[in-house]
């Protein structure tokens, strides 16, 4: 991964990589137990995950624990825009962590973990999608669906505009979901993944199985799909 | 550059997430239908900022934690080694099918050896093998043959008896 994209990771997808920030008493303690995990690494950039996914191959779960709170909140984020709510991306989410850790004595470190979390996390996804497909006809993506816990809406109004402001970025996000939902399953993986993710090209040809130059047509055919459909609010 | 080899880069330039190198911006001042298209997606890209995703909630920890609980729970009952990955219903119709191989192989050998019990001709066995259940008809006939010689012994018993009783009444 280039300095460029690993920064790019690092704030797009969510990634938590601060080194202290990355205790394992916040949240998911790592340990199966619920105990707060002892495991402690000095600054792991991506590459470095690998390492640790050995580590958790070896048996360390607080190595597992890890790799959870540094990518939770990325795959929540990929997941929630593959699917219609925010419970069924958690849940889709915890899905890429269960089959991560069922398939850590398999793991090999021949390729950078976070293409193997997303090989995982987008088989998911585009299963999840096809299973799913006629229970979210584009037309009626619904981004205003509630948290089923909190009763929430993601899409608050912001309190700075006006009513007709809001209604005007509720009636973008719509068409925004809508577009991308509805490009091929290749095609908008690669978006999700360059857009909101922050993986560079030779990221996601490995992840798609592609060679950089085909997920680079790939990406300007979908952008460029997603530059028509959304003129009318840009 | 040409146009087609620009369109493979837009992506990334449009995003800001590689600088536009000299050729590039060469070739956007010269070619307007390019720089027209460059510019659109750039505003397509800002477009898609606003479509946010929400936090994990407070909750994804915890179902995540007892999820985990449930797998190790399962890989302790049949383990996350070779035949780990076997799903349950497999895993038991393995062992239905061993057990019913294993049920008729020891049939076989028990009609087996039972005829061959049977030529060597031991009567004993026959007849023990033989015994029908308790609470029918023939098995109550069997019980009731069987204790015939205990019921003898107590006629023998009530003679003793009878005799003794006599005998003051003699002397």
């Amino acid at each position: 991964m280039s300095p460029h994209a690993e920064t790019q990771l690092s704030s797009s997808a969510g990634v938590d990589t601060g080194v202290s920030s990355i205790a394992l008493n916040a949240g998911f303690s790592g340990g199966l137990d619920g105990q707060p995990g002892t495991f402690a690494l000095g600054a792991v950039d991506a590459d470095g995950d690998a390492e640790v996914m050995l580590r958790v191959k070896a048996g360390d779960e607080d190595a597992f624990g890890y790799l959870v709170q540094k990518y939770r909140r990325a795959m929540v984020h990929f997941m929630f825009r593959t699917t219609r709510t925010q419970a069924a991306a958690e849940d889709l989410a915890q899905e890429v962590f269960l089959r991560v850790y069922r398939s850590r004595q398999s793991y090999e470190a021949s390729a950078k973990f976070t293409t193997w979390l997303y090989r995982i996390a987008t088989n998911l996804a585009i299963n999840h999608a096809r299973d799913t497909k006629n229970e979210r006809p584009e037309n009626t993506v619904s981004v205003d669906a509630k948290n089923e816990e909190t009763g929430q809406s993601f899409d608050i109004a912001d309190g700075s505009l006006t009513a007709e402001q809001n209604l005007v970025r509720r009636e973008r996000m719509i068409a925004i979901r809508a577009k991308v939902l509805g490009l091929p399953d290749k095609q908008r993986i690669a978006v999700l993944m360059h857009k909101y993710q922050g993986l560079d090209y030779k990221q996601i040809a490995e992840v798609l199985k592609l060679s950089e130059s085909a997920t680079k047509s790939l990406l300007f055919r979908a952008y460029e799909t997603l530059r028509q459909q959304l003129k009318e609010f840009v | 550059m040409k146009c087609e080899e620009l369109r493979r880069e837009m992506p990334d330039l449009a995003a800001g997430l590689t600088q536009a190198s000299d050729p590039i911006q060469e070739h956007l001042r010269a070619c307007a239908p390019c720089a027209a298209q460059f510019e659109e997606l750039r505003q397509t890209m800002v477009l898609m900022d606003e479509w946010e995703a929400p936090e994990p909630s407070v909750y994804f920890d915890t179902r995540l934690q007892a999820r985990l609980r449930e797998q190790k729970a399962m890989e302790t009952v049949r383990g996350p080694g070779w035949f780990g990955w076997l799903p349950r219903p497999a895993m038991a119709m393995a062992g239905a099918l061993l057990l019913a191989v294993g049920v008729g192989i020891w049939q076989f050998g028990a009609h087996g050896s039972g005829t061959g019990d049977l030529a060597v001709g031991a009567p004993t066995v026959v007849q023990s093998s033989a015994t029908a259940e308790r609470g029918t008809a023939v098995g109550d006939l069997q019980t009731l043959d069987n204790d015939n010689d205990l019921y003898a012994d107590f006629d023998v018993l009530d003679d003793i008896d009878s005799q003794q009783n006599a005998q003051p009444a003699t002397n």
